[in-house]
């Protein structure tokens, strides 16, 4: 055992010695050390809570990844896998430091099959460059998060990430159908493949969604969807979010199950105009984008019943893209919405909650009121047919004050969210951000039996300690207490 | 809660609890107390699968939990309790036009809870996927008596481990699961299943390759041997095709997608080598569908097998069982294959032999075969789930955390797998 001494914040720092073996596992040039490289990896997309690791490592091989792990092991040092870092709840937060282990050199794809419908692929290939790759074969990947250009495949396995057209294909767990593991005492794990139908426990669809705390995914087999034969994209146009949401729930209650159904209001309309000029009317209250596809016979047919509900719910105008064009454009502008805010405001948080899909009317008036109530300012932006809202909390990280109240609205919005029959998060996890909500969602006894599940796979809690669950994890590993959060944004 | 109901005891074995917190008091009570193995009961259609149950078991039954607990049907999820019959369940969501798109054998008798206990499934696997992909919530409650809950009531979640996907084709070795939320679909207005005779295998494979980029979208691509072709015939009074390998292709929607896919899917047979289509529409498919779905249960066969393979390796599969005599049905978009030995295999080692061929190919494409029935006494003898798969040690890790004793179900899953491939002498991790 390597001798460690805490530093003044309880975390340990990683030994030379350790780096050392690091180095002759990967080369120098796979392991990062210096402050100014590992700031890179203190934080994802949730960015109120920030911690560096002690060190990032760049495997390229699953060998290299169980190597890494064994050494982790007999130094006693915690580790933390990362794609990307889009996650949006703290998911790759390094919490109580130690090693990272960033995937994203492992990123090829390694077998396409396309009359068994399944592609393999490392963790740290790029979702979007599947669905390149497969372009012209009449197959794609389902899953499509909003920064499918940036996210890794692994990431999305971590996290069971959703996506606009989620709505009608569904998630990433009903894409997966095997996984390499490399498990947190290094043993290499198949779990399921390409055959459909193994007898036994469905230990893909489990570990799908544990968000990093089950081990480390070095391959995974992926589900092809056939591409729709046609698809036709609409653009409903609302004087209030009220009449919006009542469409989104006539359509739901109509059995129509569009491709996607998404919302935007006014304040991400004002954003996402500036950046991309696409046309929206900016004294819109909402607008609806809404995706039917399906057989070229019948798209017509439910493109109109969409515009008749609409209508009947009081939209101003509904529009169709007419051209392949319009139709990229007008999810451009969907998917890189978020990437518009900044025009908006110097930091965000965007919110991840659910409610059942007749309660979206209800829980969008509550936001609007928490938002004025503690003088936020909330724009909206979501997965309106599933259920699945993203608030935007607009904030300056620089404004402790400020920070508070995010934290208090973003609180009671999902503590509405639960009120409503619903969930804290529908696709962004629980990561470090939510913890405290476990306990507010389920039991001891549900909390229970979720760690005893973890118990079969990660023992120790070496592995992504302090996710997830809210109890604190086998080594101790405290999660970073939120009581003063304006420091941490700040630092 | 109907806490004035009393809980019926069925002789020494069975317990049949008025409500689900009965359930958890008489499942504490044995652990605490008398100890008896505990074997989930819900219909009884699925009870004779795989290893037999230990016969001192204490019988714990669904069957008077059957309230639905919430149907938004405007949510389009429902929320039911795990004795609810499924036939019932479909019933009262079809008033709402709407339906759980799972085949499930037998659904009058069989419960919601057995049928994700069982993993039930059947030909509609290919367009609509299986319970894992409908199951959004659960409560179950562990052996020791204490109940638990994961996912919720919405259609997209993410708090927690997904314990829903874990429970479904659990077999009843993790705990005794008690409510379940499912996500629900529209309930088309048409259907029409076409049906194909072919004398080569071959052909039908290269009609499986173009088949998998059809204009059409079919939710379900059966292929069947001439004994369960000829058994699907008679038993749903349809004029069927009547040759070496029969192909049916369905589709489902509004008339004009079906109408259209109808058009399409003909053409595609008749170019593909089919001399001769017959299309069964809308109302005359009801029957053949729970035929389909209920052929896998084998009726009298000596020895029943579930197969799964690649869908690319399918044709390969099932020509190799009809020259063995096997009466086989494949869900051959997916690759799943249900296998019912002859009667003439009359002892065990004739069984044995039919099974090692088959489960040779079927582990060649990435798959695996697995004795779902046989006649008493063959369990021992032949390997029911054959070699041991590098995750079977991490499964029975997750079992032993659920049911650290192994008084749940004991060995009639991943436990009983891992003794008999330790006892046959293969190396389990």
């Amino acid at each position: 055992m390597a001798s460690t001494q805490p530093a003044p914040d309880g975390t340990v720092p990683v030994a030379a010695e350790l780096v050392d073996r690091f180095c002759r596992i990967l080369g120098d040039d796979g392991v990062l050390t210096a402050a100014d490289e590992l700031v890179v990896y203190e934080c994802d997309g949730y960015v109120v809570e920030k911690k560096a690791p002690d060190v990032v490592l760049l495997p390229t091989t699953t060998e290299q990844v169980v190597e890494i792990v064994r050494t982790c092991n007999e130094f006693d040092v915690p580790f933390v896998p990362r794609g990307a870092g889009t996650s949006l709840a703290g998911g790759c937060l390094p919490v109580g430091g130690g090693v990272m282990i960033a995937l994203t050199r492992m990123k090829r794809i390694l077998e396409v099959n396309l009359q068994d419908r399944y592609a393999v692929v490392e963790p740290g290939l790029v979702n979007l460059h599947l669905t390149r790759h497969l372009a012209g074969t009449g197959f794609h990947y389902a899953p499509d998060p909003s920064s499918q250009g940036a996210c890794t495949i692994g990431g999305n396995v971590a996290t069971n990430s959703g996506g606009p057209h989620t709505l009608k294909y569904g998630v990433t767990v009903n894409h997966v159908l095997g996984l390499e593991v490399v498990m947190p005492d290094g043993r290499v794990v198949e779990l399921g493949g390409p055959a459909e139908g193994l007898a036994g426990y469905d230990l893909v669809g489990l570990f799908v969604g544990s968000e990093g705390t089950f081990g480390i995914c070095t391959r995974v087999t992926v589900r092809l969807t056939r591409d729709p034969e046609a698809y036709r994209t609409l653009l409903g146009i609302f004087e209030t979010v009220g009449d919006a949401t009542q469409a989104i729930s006539q359509i739901i209650a109509a059995g129509i199950v569009p491709a996607a159904l998404e919302m935007m209001d006014q304040g991400i309309i004002e954003a996402v105009e500036a950046a991309y000029g696409f046309g929206f009317p900016l004294d819109a209250a909402a607008v609806l984008l809404i995706e039917v596809d399906g057989l070229e016979v019948a798209v017509d047919d439910e493109a109109e019943q969409i515009i008749r509900l609409c209508e009947e719910q009081g939209a101003r105008e509904v529009r169709r893209a007419e051209t392949e064009q319009q139709r990229a454009l007008l999810w451009k502008c969907r998917k890189q919405a978020f990437g518009a805010i900044g025009r908006l405001s110097p930091s965000y948080c965007t919110q991840d909650g659910v409610v059942p899909r007749t309660k979206l009317p209800e829980i969008l008036e509550f936001i609007i009121e928490a938002g004025e109530r503690h003088e936020i300012r909330i724009v909206n932006v979501f997965h309106a047919g599933d259920g699945n809202i993203h608030p935007i909390l607009l904030f300056d990280e620089r404004d402790e004050d400020q920070i508070a109240r995010v934290f208090r609205a973003s609180d009671e919005i999902l503590g509405k969210c639960i009120d409503l029959g619903g969930s804290v998060t529908g696709e962004h996890g629980i990561g470090v951000e939510k913890l405290e909500f476990m306990e507010r969602m389920f039991t001891e006894d549900d909390l229970a039996v979720m760690a005893s599940v973890r118990m079969a796979f990660n023992p120790r809690g070496s592995c992504s300690p302090g996710k997830m669950l809210p109890t604190a994890g086998a080594c101790g590993m405290e999660h970073i207490e939120r009581s003063r959060p304006g420091k941490q944004a700040a630092s | 809660m109907n806490e004035g109901r009393k809980s019926m005891v069925d002789g020494p074995g069975e317990l049949i609890p008025a409500t689900i917190p009965e359930l958890g008091r008489l499942l504490a009570a044995n652990a605490k107390g008398e100890r008896r193995p505990v074997l989930p009961v819900g219909g009884r259609t699925a009870l004779g699968f795989g290893f037999p149950a230990d016969p001192s078991s204490l019988e714990v039954s669904t069957s008077r939990l059957d309230r639905v607990v919430d149907y938004p049907a405007r949510d389009m999820t429902v929320t039911v309790e795990a004795g609810c019959r499924v036939a019932s369940i479909q019933a009262s969501l079809n008033s709402e036009g709407q339906r759980l798109p799972v085949d499930v054998p037998l659904a009058h008798r069989a419960t919601i809870g057995g049928a994700i206990a069982s993993d039930a499934g059947g030909p509609r696997r290919f367009g609509l996927g299986t319970l894992r992909d409908y199951v959004i919530g659960i409560r179950c409650v562990t052996v020791d008596g204490r109940p638990f809950k994961a996912g919720g009531r919405v259609v997209k979640n993410v708090a927690g481990y997904d314990l829903c996907k874990l429970m479904v084709g659990s077999g009843g070795g993790l705990a005794v699961v008690t409510e379940v939320t499912l996500k629900l679909k529209p309930l088309p207005s048409s259907s029409a299943i076409g049906w194909a005779c072919f004398d080569r295998g071959e052909t039908v494979s290269d009609l499986l390759v173009d088949m998998a980029t059809s204009r059409a979208r079919p939710v379900a691509i059966e292929l069947l041997g001439p004994k369960a072709g000829r058994q699907l015939a008679v038993e749903s009074r349809q004029e069927l095709p009547v040759g070496p390998l029969l192909l049916g292709v369905a589709v489902e929607g509004n008339a004009v997608e079906v109408e259209w896919q109808v058009e399409v899917i003909d053409r595609e047979l008749r170019a593909g080598g089919a001399p001769d289509v017959t299309w069964v529409r809308d109302a005359d498919t009801a029957k053949l569908w729970s035929v389909l779905t209920d052929y896998q249960l084998g009726g009298e066969a000596p020895v029943t097998i579930r197969a799964c393979t690649r869908p690319s390796r399918i044709v390969e599969f099932v020509v190799a069982a009809i020259d063995a005599g096997v009466a086989v049905q494949a869900h051959a978009g997916n690759g799943v294959v249900h296998c019912h030995l002859p009667d003439e295999t009359i002892d065990v080692e004739a069984a044995a032999a039919v099974i090692g061929s088959l489960r040779e190919l079927a582990v060649a494409g990435g798959g695996q075969v697995i004795v779902e029935r046989c006649e008493f006494g063959w369990h021992n003898k032949l390997l029911m789930w054959g070699a041991p798969r590098v995750d079977w040690p991490l499964m029975n890790s997750v079992k032993r955390q659920f049911d650290p004793d192994g008084l749940l179900s004991p060995g009639r899953g991943i436990d009983g797998a891992m003794q008999q491939a330790a006892a046959d002498g293969m190396v389990v991790e």
